[in-house]
């Protein structure tokens, strides 16, 4: 991270050098540094990439003695990158693998760096996003807030097993990446067992949503309409004798259908929340 | 609401949202973590737990793709749940104050995201010069300055001042305005789960949530044991599927 003076080698000596090996540490390290800052840079015109060049600069400035040869690859790693930090390690295992083949004079272009890189970062950011912010953290989240529901501290400390799991699953995701290369972590994007994956968590994601929908969403009618010489009829009580938590199920399937049909646009389903419990309060329905 | 409770959300909101640690500070952002070091300065602990849970219901399913946060978590809960303490708010209106704080983190994001393209410039001209210290100044420090401007003052006076104005507004309010806002809050959480469920986004897989709601609805069990059916059942049908499972099975 520091800046020593870089040492200049000249061509000759610079052939006389061993094969420059990356050791686990070198990796390891980089990993640590990647899911440290991997946000941090964030911008929307260049995204995760000075990031990416950063959690890489100690591996590239071990790879490339001379001056002209690290700037190339600093420069080279500042090209546009996003993907999810997580299962995006897969593309820094397989980008370091390549930089420490081309650093040892293999033929590989600079377009073949770039290519899989921007090649990878949008399918894997979908499996990552889907796995892991989509369906393992609501699951963890479900747990704590159910805990902090009632007023236990514990709830607190759930969260960060995902934490844990996340930054686990990453420095196993780096190393294989690392070690396996390209063709075989492409292969990964065919393969059943991802799919399978991402079926079995989605089926677990939505059990657990439509259980916390049942604990916390709360929508009930309290009118009762008179009968001519009979009880009062009260429209929850005959709602609940049908099934229990229909107004719920109902009001989470609308927002969902609406979402699906007219894309994300919150402040809008926010605003329209708000006005019809306020009017629905106003005139006595809710 | 205290000089020095202002000054500790304020900064741990900066950690948190200068985003520091990559699944850590998505997890320390969160409502429900927050509750706990604002509800043991404030000594009620039990009421942060119960009104940052709550909060967080809302966002559990929010998924940043491509990094574009839909609603600010983080700045919805530090500065709702302080003041729902504060002033003894019920949970359902806490969850209402907290959405507008939600809307207004994400333009403080947006802010940050769109400065930080100059400092991926500055990184260019480092790289030129093979500078790696210069290339981690424009990864790190500079972006976490920026945001502790961006983040810090408007928490602080949030939670400095925050308190005594919602307290002004909640003693003016006609009693159904309060309890059209926690209608609201009780129907805010229904967007949460619906953008869970888009996001998982097997339509087919439907089935499952009815299944999970209805087990609620019914069986009253708590989410643990819902957690633990629906494992049950998701490693059936993926084993079921492949066939693998299925031979071995009988």
């Amino acid at each position: 991270m520091t800046s020593e003076p870089i040492k200049v080698y000249s061509d000759t000596e610079k052939s006389k050098e061993v094969e420059i090996k990356l050791t686990k540490k070198d990796i390891n390290r980089s990993f640590i540094l990647w899911w440290l800052i991997c946000e941090i840079s964030n911008s929307y015109e260049r995204m995760q990439s000075v990031a990416f060049c950063a959690s890489l600069s100690p591996i590239l400035r071990k790879l490339y003695r001379t001056k002209e040869e690290l700037s190339e690859a600093l420069t080279r790693h500042l090209n546009f990158f996003n993907s999810q930090g997580i299962w995006g390690s897969l593309i820094h295992g397989i980008t370091i693998a390549m930089e420490e083949q081309k650093a040892n004079k293999k033929k590989i272009p600079d377009s073949a760096i770039t290519g899989i890189k921007t090649g990878l970062m949008g399918p894997f950011a979908g499996i990552g996003d889907t796995i892991d912010w989509g369906t393992l953290k609501p699951i963890i989240f479900a747990l704590a807030c159910s805990f902090g529901a009632t007023g236990s501290a514990f709830g607190a400390f759930i969260p960060f097993l995902f934490t844990l799991i996340t930054f686990v699953e990453g420095y196993y995701l780096w190393n294989f990446g690392y070690s396996v290369g390209r063709e075989s972590v492409k292969s990964i994007l065919q393969s059943g067992w991802v799919q399978e994956l991402i079926t079995g968590a989605s089926i677990l994601g939505l059990c657990m949503m439509g259980a916390l929908a049942a604990t916390f969403v709360r929508l009930e009618i309290p009118l009762s309409i008179d009968i001519e010489g009979g009880e009062p009829l009260a429209i929850q009580g005959l709602l609940d004798s049908i099934a229990p938590g229909l107004l719920p199920l109902f009001v989470t399937f609308a927002i969902y259908w609406y979402l699906k049909k007219k894309g994300q646009n919150f402040t809008i389903i926010l605003l329209s929340i708000l006005v019809l419990c306020l009017i629905g309060s106003f005139i006595g329905i809710f | 609401m205290s000089f020095g409770l202002a000054t500790f959300t304020a900064l741990l909101h900066w950690l948190a949202m200068g985003k520091l640690g990559y699944t850590f500070q998505a997890v320390l952002r969160q409502p429900v973590v927050m509750a706990l070091p604002i509800g043991l300065i404030m000594g009620d602990l039990s009421s942060a737990m119960k009104i940052g849970a709550a909060i967080n219901i809302l966002y559990i399913g929010m998924v940043a793709a491509g990094s574009n946060l839909p609603a600010d978590e983080g700045f919805a809960g530090v500065i709702a749940i302080p003041i729902a303490v504060q002033t003894g708010m019920d949970t359902a209106v806490a969850v209402t104050l907290a959405v507008p704080f939600g809307v207004l983190g994400v333009f403080l994001d947006q802010i940050r995201r769109t400065i930080n393209a100059g400092f991926a410039h500055r990184a260019d001209k480092h790289a030129a010069d093979a500078n790696i210290k210069g290339i981690w100044y424009c990864a790190v420090l500079y972006p976490l300055i920026l945001t502790f401007f961006l983040r810090f003052p408007p928490v602080f006076i949030a939670n400095l001042y925050g308190a005594s104005v919602v307290e002004g507004f909640i003693n003016v309010m006609p009693d159904w305005t309060l309890h059209g806002l926690s209608v609201v809050g009780g129907v805010l959480p229904a967007l949460g789960f619906a953008i869970t469920v888009l996001i998982i986004g097997k339509g087919k897989l439907i089935p499952f949530f009815i299944i999970g709601f209805f087990m609620v609805q019914y069986f009253a069990i708590d989410i643990m044991a819902a957690a633990i059916f629906g494992t049950c059942i998701a490693l059936l049908v993926v084993l079921m599927k492949t066939g693998k499972g299925a031979r071995s099975a009988t």
